[in-house]
């Protein structure tokens, strides 16, 4: 049935504050504190605030971190920038192990060339 | 029904105090949080964890499990005398979860009857205390691992899920569902989709929680994916990295002739644009082929004579500045 078939669009639309705070389960004055540390990104449309669908799956683990370790704003902002960081090595990492040969054979026991 | 030893997953003694308890689980929150652990089990260690956790944390199903007296992780039991009464009258217990048990007993209020699944997550976190009843629905988790042609290209699919469900009693047991979802193209891997409302009911008037789905691309034979950006091992002959060659490469969309220059060094990068994965919405991100520079194992008589002149006639030394300065009085 047509109705088991959700479909994703291709383009999203943006998601708003209630939205954000419904999904997420943060509160409207720790998104406004996260959103003035710089982790939570918006747009502003006119008089409301769009988040974007990304945006909200760190709003999930920011409050994910807030329940099981009783972080405050500050320590979600923190723990988000570090994590994000963790993410941009890994992909700088990934890069760079896709440039290396699959199959790099390294001789180990080398003997010296007889003289 | 089976057992699970709470103390033993949080590795304190039973008669541990509500601090020691709180502080055992920070530390095993700390080690297999899953925004956190980088070890493959964690998000199954950290499930464990939490439950532990939820149940020794809540005086009230703490007592519940102490009433259990001890035994085995895994050892099937069935709890006797007021315990088993309040909770059901009759049979079917092996359908049962311990901590969905545990959580009835500690929330007997209708309006909590709906609580957290065990190992799951409540969506949208805390309930406003004296608030009329309604909730959101629970957020239901799942993932998908599809090929990297069928992220190019958007696919169908069909995810098992196994979602807590109230019976005729009042109990929760867990019934799997199967859903199918169309992924867009354009995924990436490690990507988190959120198909908005295809979560659990909502209680009261609460709306339906969400489905997110978290996409992994399976390891491909030629190419390999960093983000929107396709990498291939492009193998080349000595002679063809000196005097420089027109190669063919394949892509997700057939194959391409594309140039090695003359001189081409092992490492370097050919870069076919907008050939790798395509982007949501549009533009793709780009194919790189790196050069490894291959030798024969097996030559014959004709090739070995010809790299015996070749090695004559050059000139060509990489290894000079290994070679000693000399030095004069």
């Amino acid at each position: 049935m047509p109705d088991d078939l959700p479909l994703l669009p291709d383009r999203e639309d943006p998601i708003v504050l209630e939205e954000l705070m419904a999904a997420s389960g943060l509160a409207h004055e720790e998104v406004v504190e996260l959103v003035e540390f710089g982790a939570l990104a918006f747009e502003q449309r006119g008089t409301s605030w769009l988040f974007h669908s990304r945006t909200l799956v760190l709003a999930r683990r920011a409050a994910r971190l807030r329940d099981d370790f009783g972080l405050n704003t500050p320590g979600m902002a923190v723990a988000l920038a570090y994590l994000e960081r963790i993410e941009r090595l890994e992909r700088r990492l990934r890069e760079l192990e896709a440039c290396l040969p699959t199959n790099d054979s390294t001789d180990a026991g080398q003997e010296p060339w007889p003289a | 029904m089976k057992y699970t030893d709470y103390y033993a997953t949080l590795g304190v003694e039973r008669d541990a105090s509500a601090e020691d308890i709180r502080k055992a689980y920070r530390r095993l929150a700390r080690r297999y949080h899953p925004d956190i652990s980088s070890e493959d089990d964690a998000e199954a260690k950290f499930k464990e964890v939490n439950e532990a956790y939820q149940v020794l944390s809540d005086p009230e199903q703490k007592e519940a499990y102490d009433q259990l007296g001890r035994h085995r992780s895994g050892e099937e039991f069935r709890p006797s005398g007021d315990w088993g009464g309040q909770v059901w009258q009759e049979g079917g217990l092996e359908d049962f979860d311990l901590a969905e048990l545990l959580e009835r007993l500690g929330q007997r209020a209708a309006s909590q009857a709906a609580g957290r699944q065990a190992g799951g997550r409540e969506a949208g976190g805390r309930r406003r205390a004296g608030a009329p009843f309604s909730m959101r629905g629970q957020d239901y988790e799942a993932s998908a691992t599809i090929s990297l042609e069928d992220a190019a290209r958007g696919v169908e699919v069909s995810l098992d899920l196994s979602v807590p469900e109230p019976t005729a009693d009042g109990a929760v047991r867990r019934v799997s569902r199967t859903t199918r979802v169309r992924v867009p193209r354009g995924v990436v891997d490690g990507e988190r989709l959120r198909v908005a409302g295809r979560g659990g009911p909502g209680y009261g008037d609460g709306p339906p929680g969400d489905l997110y789905l978290d996409i992994h691309l399976q390891a491909h034979p030629l190419f390999r994916a960093v983000s929107h950006d396709l990498y291939l091992e492009v193998p080349i002959t000595p002679w063809e990295a000196v005097l420089g060659a027109e190669i063919e490469l394949p892509t997700l969309d057939g194959r391409v002739k594309v140039a090695v220059k003359p001189g081409a060094k092992a490492g370097q990068k050919l870069r076919l644009a907008g050939k790798g994965l395509p982007r949501r919405g549009e533009g793709a991100g780009d194919l790189y082929g790196v050069l490894q520079l291959v030798t024969p194992t097996v030559i014959s008589e004709k090739e070995r004579e010809l790299y015996r002149e070749l090695a004559a006639a050059s000139s060509f030394d990489p290894r000079a500045p290994f070679t000693p300065v000399q030095t004069h009085a």
